[in-house]
């Protein structure tokens, strides 16, 4: 199984981190690789279970399922369904924790998956770089003051 | 129950903040309120279950055992045995994680507990200003100065 793990501080109160982060459908709102979103047959975003199909910036696709949202923890879980990506069993968390002092916030994206060996190497920097880190970048610097 | 969360971060490496905290008999080197500290029985201070009894600089004596210790989560669960202060079911967690994009470090240090009525307010500040923040600046005042060279 292959991990990424990509964690970051960005500088801004929890509440206004995840009220970007809370729309699993606002994803071309603030991830710079993400071109457009919908949530397939109507259903509300925050609706566990709802599957998001997007578009990248490059043209691939991606759909991809809500497994969890809390409001209280500040974490979002969700499955790929479908990628043009060599990978199945991708399971990814992205979750915010409040910094106490200085009203900041620590973020970490994690994915789990399953690939073929020789590829996963290339897989976990990709994920990591121009999705997570290329993610996070974006919010701090949308957030910071 | 109430709960107190302190959180913060460390300019220093997990594996540097971890080697500071992961000694729970070590307190009295860092943390500022604590003047001495030992383990009963002679145990190792990495022993599941070992109970560390220490003094405050205001001479009053506290006992505490570890509940839990992780190398691999970095983090360690505590609860208080016997203390001078109205805190009662107190059980606590210190937990770091990597900040990957910086080196540094993400330190969160959870307690809950009861008390009596009308002594929230006090015990909140106590547990929160006085054994963690104090306790993180303490560390970092550690750490940070160690990785300047």
């Amino acid at each position: 199984m292959a991990r990424v793990y990509v964690s970051s501080v960005i500088p801004a109160p929890v509440g206004r981190v995840w009220a970007r982060i809370r729309d699993f459908n606002g994803l071309p709102s603030w991830h710079p690789a993400i071109a457009e979103s919908r949530i397939e047959n109507g259903e509300p975003s925050d609706r566990v279970g709802c599957v998001r199909d997007f578009r990248l910036r490059n043209g691939e696709r991606i759909r991809e399922r809500l497994l969890g949202l809390s409001d209280y923890e500040y974490f979002c879980t969700y499955s790929i369904l479908e990628s043009p990506m060599p990978l199945s069993d991708y399971v990814a968390t992205l979750r915010l924790t409040p910094v106490t002092d200085g009203d900041r916030t620590f973020a970490e994206w994690s994915a789990e998956f399953t690939c073929d060996p020789a590829r996963e190497a290339e897989l976990v920097t990709m994920i990591g770089r121009t999705v997570f880190q290329a993610g996070f970048d974006a919010l701090k610097r949308q957030l910071g003051s | 129950m109430l709960e107190v969360t302190t959180s913060t971060i460390l300019a220093a490496p997990t594996d540097r903040v971890w080697e500071v905290l992961r000694d729970f008999n070590g307190h009295d080197r860092w943390h500022p309120i604590v003047a001495e500290s030992r383990i009963e029985r002679g145990e190792p201070a990495d022993r599941v279950g070992c109970v560390r009894r220490f003094v405050l600089q205001d001479g009053s004596e506290l006992r505490e055992q570890l509940l839990a210790l992780s190398d691999l989560e970095q983090s360690f669960t505590y609860c208080l045995l016997d203390t001078p202060v109205p805190l009662f079911n107190y059980v606590a967690t210190v937990r770091l994680l990597p900040v990957t994009d910086g080196d540094l470090t993400f330190a969160l240090w959870r307690a809950r507990f009861t008390t009596r009525p009308g002594e929230e307010g006090a015990m909140r500040r106590l547990v929160a200003e006085e054994v963690q923040k104090a306790g993180f600046e303490a560390v970092r005042s550690l750490v940070e100065r160690a990785g300047e060279g």
